[in-house]
C-alpha cells in the first residue's frame, strides 16, 4: 500500500463491516433488560450515529470503471 | 498348378475378416502427426498420421464428426481412437476414427498433476492461508481481458447489485505469449494500487486457452497477494492451480463479481432494520420509564397528608353513622317499652275505674278522700267523676264497718 492509502485508511478507521458488528453491539446492549434510560439514549444516538457513518461509507455515488495503465495511472474505461 | 487359386475379392474379404475379428484394432488409440488432410465436402475427412517411421491413413465420416471439437490441420500432434481395417478397393488398411484430440493434452495434465500436487506439498493451498473476502469492499481490482465476456459480466453484474462500488481493471493478456507474466503485472499493480479484493481470472476456453492460469508463477503471484484474491476462471468444470491457491475460488467470472460486490438494497434494507429494532427498543424503554413515572405518582398520592385525611375524614363518617344507626336503634327500642308501659299504665288508669262508676273525691287540702277522718261536715269537697267535676259540701259523716281484707 502507498502512504497515500494509509493516511486514508486512518481518516476513515472503520469498515462498514466494523461499523455494522458496533451496531449489533449497540443493539445488544440496547437489549439488556438493566440497561437505564439515560444510557438508552446515549446508545441510541451513538446507533443512529453509526448508522450516518455508514451511509457515508457506501458513498452514493456511481462509480465508472477504471482502467489502470502500466504507469500507475487511472483512466475512465 | 494342383494349388488353389483365389480371386482378389476372396483374398481381401480374408484379410478383412482377420482385421475385424482383432479385438484391439477394433478400439485402438493411435498418435502421430496429421498430415494430407482434407476436409471433402460430403462432410468426410481425410489424412494420415505420420511419425519417423512411417505413416498410416485414416478416415473420418461425416457421421463421426462428433468426436472431433476443433479443426485439424497439417503438422498437429493428434490422437485418434477408432478401427484399423481393410479399404478393400485399394487392398489397403487404414484407421476409421471415432474420436480425435490434440495430443500435448495429456502432457498439460501431466504437468498441471505435477504441479498441483508439489505446491499442495509446499501448503500453497492451505485453508490457514486463505484471507477472507471483506463483505463490503469499495474498491475492486479485476485482472482479465480488456474485451470479451468476462469484464462484461463483472461490469453487469457489479452495476446491478452495487453501483457505488469501484472497479479498477487492469487490461492483462490472458492466454498466448506473455500473458503470465501480464497476469502476475496486473496482480502486483493493483496490490500497490490498494484495492479491498481482487478478482484474477477469464472467461472459457480450451485448455491451452486456460493455460496460464495453471502456470506457477500466477499461482505464487496470487498466493502472494495482501490483497484477498478471488479466482474466476473459464466455467464451473475447469479448475486451474490458481483456484487453488486463490483465497476464493468463483465457478465463473460472474459468480465473482457476486462474491465480491455487495449487494447495495440489501444493505439499505439492513441498515433500516437496525434503525427500526432501536427505535423499538428506546420506545420500549421509555414506556417502561412511563410506566414506571404512573406507579410512583400513584403511590405518592395514597402516601401525601390531604389523602391520609380524607381516609380518616371518611372513617369519622362512618363512626358517626355507626353511632346514629346505633342511637336510633336504642330510641326505637326504648319508645316501643315505652308504649308497652303507656299500655299497662292505662290498663291502671284511675280514669278507666271512674269510667265503671266509681269516682275520685278530693278534700280541702286537695288531698284524695279516702276516710271519713279527712273530712269534717260543712267541707267542700270535688268529686271527679268521667265527663267533669262536682262539687258537693259534707253532710253528715258516720263510721262504717266494710268488710275489708288486706
Amino acid at each position: 500500500m502507498t502512504r497515500q492509502d494509509k493516511s486514508q485508511d486512518v481518516k476513515e478507521e472503520l469498515s462498514l463491516e466494523e461499523l455494522f458488528q458496533s451496531l449489533e453491539e449497540t443493539i445488544r446492549r440496547m437489549e439488556a433488560e438493566d440497561v437505564s434510560l439515560e444510557d438508552s439514549f446515549t446508545l441510541y444516538h451513538k446507533g443512529m450515529d453509526t448508522l450516518r457513518m455508514c451511509s457515508e461509507r457506501i458513498d452514493e455515488v456511481e462509480k465508472k470503471m477504471l482502467v489502470l495503465d502500466e504507469e500507475g495511472e487511472m483512466h475512465e474505461f | 498348378m494342383a494349388q488353389n487359386v483365389y480371386t482378389v475379392r476372396q483374398v481381401n474379404a480374408y484379410i478383412k475378416n482377420m482385421f475385424t475379428q482383432d479385438f484391439m484394432l477394433n478400439r485402438i488409440y493411435v498418435k502421430g502427426e496429421v498430415s494430407n488432410c482434407k476436409y471433402h465436402t460430403s462432410g468426410h475427412i481425410y489424412f494420415s498420421l505420420k511419425d519417423e517411421s512411417g505413416t498410416i491413413a485414416c478416415v473420418m465420416f461425416a457421421g463421426q464428426r462428433g468426436g472431433l471439437s476443433f479443426r485439424m490441420s497439417d503438422g498437429r500432434q493428434v490422437v485418434v481412437l477408432g478401427s484399423v481395417n481393410v479399404y478393400e478397393r485399394s487392398g489397403s488398411y487404414q484407421i476409421y476414427a471415432r474420436e480425435i484430440r490434440p495430443d500435448g493434452d495429456g502432457i498439460l495434465y501431466e504437468r498441471f498433476q505435477m504441479l498441483k500436487k508439489e505446491l499442495e506439498e509446499m501448503g500453497m493451498f492451505a485453508p490457514e492461508y486463505k484471507k477472507p473476502i471483506p463483505a463490503y469492499a469499495r474498491r475492486i481490482g479485476v485482472v482479465t481481458a480488456p474485451t470479451g465476456a468476462a469484464i462484461r459480466d463483472i461490469m453487469n453484474i457489479a452495476a446491478r447489485r452495487n453501483p457505488f462500488v469501484q472497479l479498477i481493471l487492469y487490461p492483462a493478456q490472458v492466454q498466448g505469449e506473455g500473458a503470465k507474466e501480464s497476469i502476475i503485472r496486473g496482480i502486483r499493480m493493483l496490490e500497490e494500487t490498494g484495492v479491498d479484493v481482487m478478482i484474477v481470472g477469464r472467461g472459457g476456453g480450451s485448455i491451452e486457452d486456460l493455460w496460464a492460469f495453471n502456470e506457477e508463477d500466477v499461482a505464487r503471484a496470487i498466493f502472494d497477494c495482501r490483497v484477498p484474491v478471488i479466482s474466476a476462471v473459464g466455467h464451473e468444470t475447469d479448475t486451474t492451480i490458481a483456484d487453488y491457491t486463490a483465497d476464493l475460488r468463483a465457478p465463473t467470472p460472474s459468480a465473482a463479481a457476486e462474491l465480491a460486490v455487495y449487494d447495495y438494497r440489501q444493505t439499505q434494507m439492513q441498515m433500516q432494520e437496525y434503525q427500526i429494532r432501536m427505535n423499538r427498543l428506546l420506545m420500549h424503554k421509555a414506556e417502561i420509564a412511563r410506566f414506571r413515572i404512573r406507579d410512583y405518582h400513584t403511590r405518592f398520592k395514597y402516601l401525601h397528608p390531604r389523602y391520609r385525611l380524607q381516609e380518616q375524614q371518611q372513617k369519622l363518617a362512618e363512626a358517626e353513622d355507626m353511632i346514629r344507626q346505633l342511637m336510633a336503634g336504642s330510641l326505637e327500642k326504648e319508645r316501643h317499652r315505652l308504649s308497652l308501659y303507656m299500655e299497662i299504665m292505662k290498663g291502671l288508669s284511675p280514669i278507666q275505674r271512674l269510667n265503671r262508676g266509681y269516682s275520685y273525691v278530693e278534700g280541702r287540702e286537695g288531698g284524695v278522700v279516702k276516710s271519713i277522718r279527712h273530712v269534717r261536715k260543712g267541707d267542700i269537697v270535688s268529686i271527679y267523676v268521667t265527663d267533669g267535676v262536682i262539687r258537693a259540701s259534707v253532710k253528715d259523716v258516720k263510721e262504717e264497718k266494710h268488710d275489708q281484707t288486706g
